[in-house]
C-alpha cells in the first residue's frame, strides 16, 4: 500500500500517531505537499463527513478522524505554498455574550476543523466587540456564534449590527443553537443558520461557495 | 498496579421471598392432593392411578405431593432448542430470556389498507419473513390463524409456511393429535429421522389445559404424543381471575400452577426426562367488557410470582410479553409493549411469546413484530447494567478533562461510547428542525416502511429443494385424507 493511501486510512480510522507518522514519512520521501493534502487528508475527511451524514459512524469517530487530520496538517503547514494557504478558510467561533453553554459550539468547532477549516475558538461569553476584533485581526471569512438561551441570542444581532456599522461586509455570520430558527436568522440579518453541527459544515461550505 | 475486582451492576427483580414461594407451593400441592384435577383421558388416568394417584369420581384424580415433586425432579432444567441446521439457538433455563411471536390471531391489520380483515395464509408468510429478519425474535409462532385454510389443516399449513420462510425454531399449535402427528412427520423429514429430531429439536408444541383444573382429551393426547416422541412441549394454562379461577391473585396463581404441574406429572410419567416448558398465564376478566386482558398489572404480578416459583423448581419457563389489549397500533400499544417486555425480562422467563399481539389475542399487525424487536433491544441494553471499575469510574479522565472541559473529545469517550450507549434504530432522536425536514415521520410510519422494505429485500435461508418437495407431499396427503 502506498504511503498516501496509508495516511488516508489512518485519518479514516482516527489514528492520530499513524497519520502524523505517515505525513512525516511522505514528506521525507519527497511526496508533493498537495498530493498529501488533497488525496490523503482532505479526501479522507470528505469520506468521514459523508459516512457521518449517512449515520454510518458517530460523533467520536469524526472527532478522532479530525484530530488525525489536524496532526497531519500541522506537519504539512510549514511546507505550504501561498497557494495552499489560501485554500483554508478561517472561522472565528464562540458562544454569544452572556452564554456559557458550549457543548454545541465545541462540536461545531471540531466538525469545522475536521472539514479542513482553520478555526479560532474564542470560548464562551464572547462580546460582539471581541468577535469583530478577532475577525479583523485574522482576516477571517466567517464568524460563527452559538447560543442556548433566548436571553443571549439577541447579542447575535449586535454582532451583525456592528459589522454593518463598521462597513465590514466581507465577514459572513453563521448562527446556531437550540432556541434559534431560520426566521430568527432572517430577522437579525445573519447570513446562515445551521440546525446542527453537520449542517453548520454544509452552511459554511455554501457561504464560501465551496 | 491497581487491580479491580469484577464489579458489574445488573437490574434484578424478585417478587416473592423464599417463605412466600414455599407457602404458595404448599397450597398448590394441597389443591392437587385434596381437590384434584379432572382429566378426560383414560390412558392418563390409568397411568396416574398406577403410580399412586387416587381417582375419586367422574374423571377427577387427586395427585399426591410425591408425584409432583418427582415430576419436577425428573424434568430437564435446561432445554436446548436448535434451528434446522442443528445450531443451538436457545438454552431455555435459568434466567435466560428469548423472545418470539405468538400464534392463532384470526384478524390482521392490513399493511397497505390498514383495514382490520381476516387473516390469510399469505399473512403467515409475511409475519415469518419479518420475524426471520428481526435479530431479537428468537423463535417463530404462526402469528395468524389463516381463514383460507380449513380447520384441521391450518396448523399443518402454518408449520409448512413457517419452515419454508425461516430457519428459526418454530413454536406451533395443533388442533389435535392427528394434525400434530402430521406436523411431526414434516419435522422428522427435515431432521432426517425421529432420533435426530429428538436430539436436535427445532420445534416446540404449545398446548393448554383448561381452567379451572381440567385437562381435555385433546390437550392430554397432544401432551402424551410430545412426551413419547421427545417433542419439546409448552404446556401452560390461561386462567381468568374471577371467572375460571379465584378472583384473588394468590388463589388464581395456585390454581393455575396446579394445572401446569398436573400436566407435568402426566408428561413425566409418560416419559421421564422428556423436554417440557412450563408456566402459567393468570390474568383478569374485565368485569365490564367481559374480555381477557393480556396486559393487566395483575397479570404482570402473577407473571413475576410464577417466574419466582418456577425458578425455585428450576424448570424452563414460558413467558408472555409484547402484547396489547388495543385493537389498533396506537399509544396504548406502545405503553403495554414496553411495560410487559421489561417486566418479562426482569422476571427472567425463558420462552417469552406473544410479541406483536394486539386486540387481546385476536388481532395481528405485522409491523408490530418490528416494534417489539426495537423495545426488546432497549430492554436488553437495560438488562446489561453497567461496570463499576477503575476504567469505568474514569477518575483519571475526570482529572484530565477537568471543570469546564469537553469529554466528547477525550479518547475515553471514543473507546467506550459504542459499548456503553445504546442507540435506537427506529425511535426518533432527531431534533425538531431535522425531524420536520425528514418528513415528520412517526414510529408508526417508520414501522410500516420497514415492514415493506423487509418483505421486498429480506431473503430467509431457504429450505432445501428436496425437503420442500417432501413437505409438499405430506401436505398433499393430509389434504386428501381430510377430504375423505
Amino acid at each position: 500500500m502506498g504511503i498516501v493511501k496509508e495516511i488516508y486510512n489512518s485519518v479514516i480510522a482516527g489514528k492520530v500517531e499513524d497519520a502524523a507518522g505517515g505525513v512525516e514519512q511522505g514528506l521525507s520521501s519527497g511526496i508533493e505537499v498537495d498530493e498529501i493534502l488533497n488525496n490523503a487528508l482532505i479526501s479522507a475527511m470528505d469520506l468521514v463527513g459523508q459516512r457521518f451524514a449517512e449515520g454510518e459512524i458517530f460523533i467520536p469517530h469524526v472527532i478522532w478522524s479530525a484530530k488525525a487530520m489536524q496532526a497531519g496538517m500541522d506537519l504539512l503547514k510549514p511546507h505550504f505554498s501561498a497557494n495552499n494557504k489560501s485554500k483554508s478558510a478561517k472561522i472565528i467561533i464562540g458562544t454569544a455574550q452572556g452564554d456559557i453553554h458550549d457543548i454545541g459550539k465545541n462540536l461545531v468547532a471540531m466538525m469545522l476543523e475536521g472539514a479542513g477549516f482553520e478555526v479560532f475558538d474564542l470560548g464562551v461569553d464572547v462580546t460582539p466587540e471581541r468577535f469583530v476584533e478577532k475577525a479583523v485581526e485574522e482576516n477571517a471569512n466567517i464568524i460563527a456564534i452559538s447560543a442556548l438561551l433566548t436571553t443571549t441570542m439577541m447579542s447575535m444581532a449586535d454582532v451583525v449590527a456592528m459589522l454593518k456599522e463598521k462597513a465590514l461586509f466581507s465577514f459572513k455570520v453563521l448562527i446556531g443553537g437550540a432556541p434559534l430558527s431560520e426566521e430568527f436568522c432572517e430577522e437579525i440579518g445573519a447570513d446562515a443558520y445551521g440546525v446542527d453541527a453537520r449542517e453548520a459544515v454544509t452552511k459554511v461550505r455554501e457561504l464560501l461557495d465551496l | 498496579m491497581e487491580t479491580d475486582i469484577f464489579n458489574h451492576c445488573l437490574p434484578r427483580f424478585r417478587l416473592l421471598d423464599d417463605s412466600q414461594i414455599r407457602r404458595i407451593h404448599h397450597s398448590v400441592l394441597r389443591v392437587l392432593d385434596e381437590v384434584g384435577v379432572r382429566i378426560h383421558h383414560n390412558e392418563a388416568l390409568d397411568l396416574l392411578a398406577s403410580h399412586g394417584a387416587r381417582i375419586i369420581s367422574d374423571n377427577v384424580v387427586q395427585i399426591p405431593s410425591f408425584l409432583v415433586e418427582d415430576a419436577i425432579a425428573s424434568t430437564p432444567a435446561n432445554l436446548v432448542i436448535y434451528n434446522r441446521d442443528r445450531d443451538p439457538v436457545m438454552e431455555l433455563g435459568g434466567g435466560r430470556i428469548y423472545f418470539g411471536t405468538g400464534t392463532d390471531l384470526p384478524k390482521t391489520v392490513d399493511l397497505k389498507t390498514r383495514e382490520i380483515r381476516d387473516t390469510m395464509a399469505e399473512d403467515i408468510v409475511v409475519s415469518t419473513i419479518i420475524s426471520d429478519a428481526m435479530p431479537n425474535i428468537d423463535f417463530i409462532g404462526s402469528y395468524g390463524l389463516p381463514k383460507d385454510v380449513r380447520p384441521g389443516l391450518h396448523y399443518i399449513r402454518c408449520f409448512q409456511l413457517e419452515t419454508e420462510n425461516s430457519n428459526k425454531p418454530i413454536f406451533f399449535t395443533a388442533e389435535s393429535k392427528e394434525d400434530l402427528a402430521v406436523i411431526w412427520e414434516m419435522a422428522v423429514s427435515i431432521a432426517g429421522n425421529s432420533e435426530a429430531l429428538a436430539r436436535h429439536p427445532f420445534l416446540i408444541n404449545y398446548s393448554e389445559p383448561t381452567s379451572p383444573l381440567t385437562h381435555s382429551t385433546e390437550a392430554i393426547a397432544k401432551l402424551i404424543f410430545c412426551a413419547k416422541n421427545q417433542i419439546p412441549v409448552n404446556y401452560t394454562p390461561a386462567l381468568l381471575a374471577g371467572s375460571t379461577g379465584p378472583v384473588t391473585l394468590a388463589g388464581a396463581l395456585v390454581v393455575a400452577v396446579a394445572e401446569a404441574l398436573s400436566g407435568l406429572v402426566v408428561h413425566q410419567l409418560t416419559n421421564k426426562g422428556a423436554p417440557i416448558i412450563t408456566g402459567v398465564a393468570a390474568t383478569t376478566l374485565d368485569m365490564l367488557e367481559a374480555t381477557v386482558s393480556y396486559t393487566s398489572p395483575e397479570y404482570r404480578l402473577t407473571h413475576s410470582a410464577y417466574a419466582d416459583l418456577f425458578h425455585y423448581y428450576d424448570l424452563p419457563i414460558w413467558g408472555t410479553a409484547g402484547c396489547s389489549d388495543s385493537q389498533f397500533p396506537d399509544l396504548q400499544t406502545g405503553a403495554e409493549y414496553a411495560f410487559t417486555l421489561l417486566n418479562a425480562a426482569l422476571d427472567g422467563t425463558n420462552l417469552i411469546h406473544d410479541c406483536g399481539y394486539l386486540g387481546q389475542g385476536f388481532v395481528a399487525s405485522p409491523e408490530l413484530i418490528i416494534f417489539a424487536n426495537e423495545i426488546i433491544d432497549m430492554v436488553k441494553r437495560y438488562m446489561q447494567g453497567f461496570v463499576i471499575d477503575t476504567d469505568h469510574l474514569a477518575f483519571e479522565v475526570v482529572k484530565r478533562v477537568g471543570p469546564g472541559g469537553n469529554f466528547l473529545e477525550d479518547e475515553h469517550t471514543r473507546d467506550f461510547f459504542m459499548e456503553e450507549h445504546w442507540r435506537p434504530t427506529l425511535f426518533n432522536r432527531k431534533n425538531l428542525p431535522n425531524w420536520i425536514r425528514s418528513g415528520k415521520k412517526t414510529v408508526n410510519d417508520k414501522l410500516i416502511d420497514k415492514a415493506r422494505e423487509i418483505l421486498k429485500s429480506h431473503q430467509p435461508e431457504p429450505l432445501p429443494h428436496e425437503l420442500k418437495k417432501d413437505l409438499d407431499k405430506i401436505w398433499d396427503d393430509a389434504k386428501k385424507k381430510k377430504r375423505r
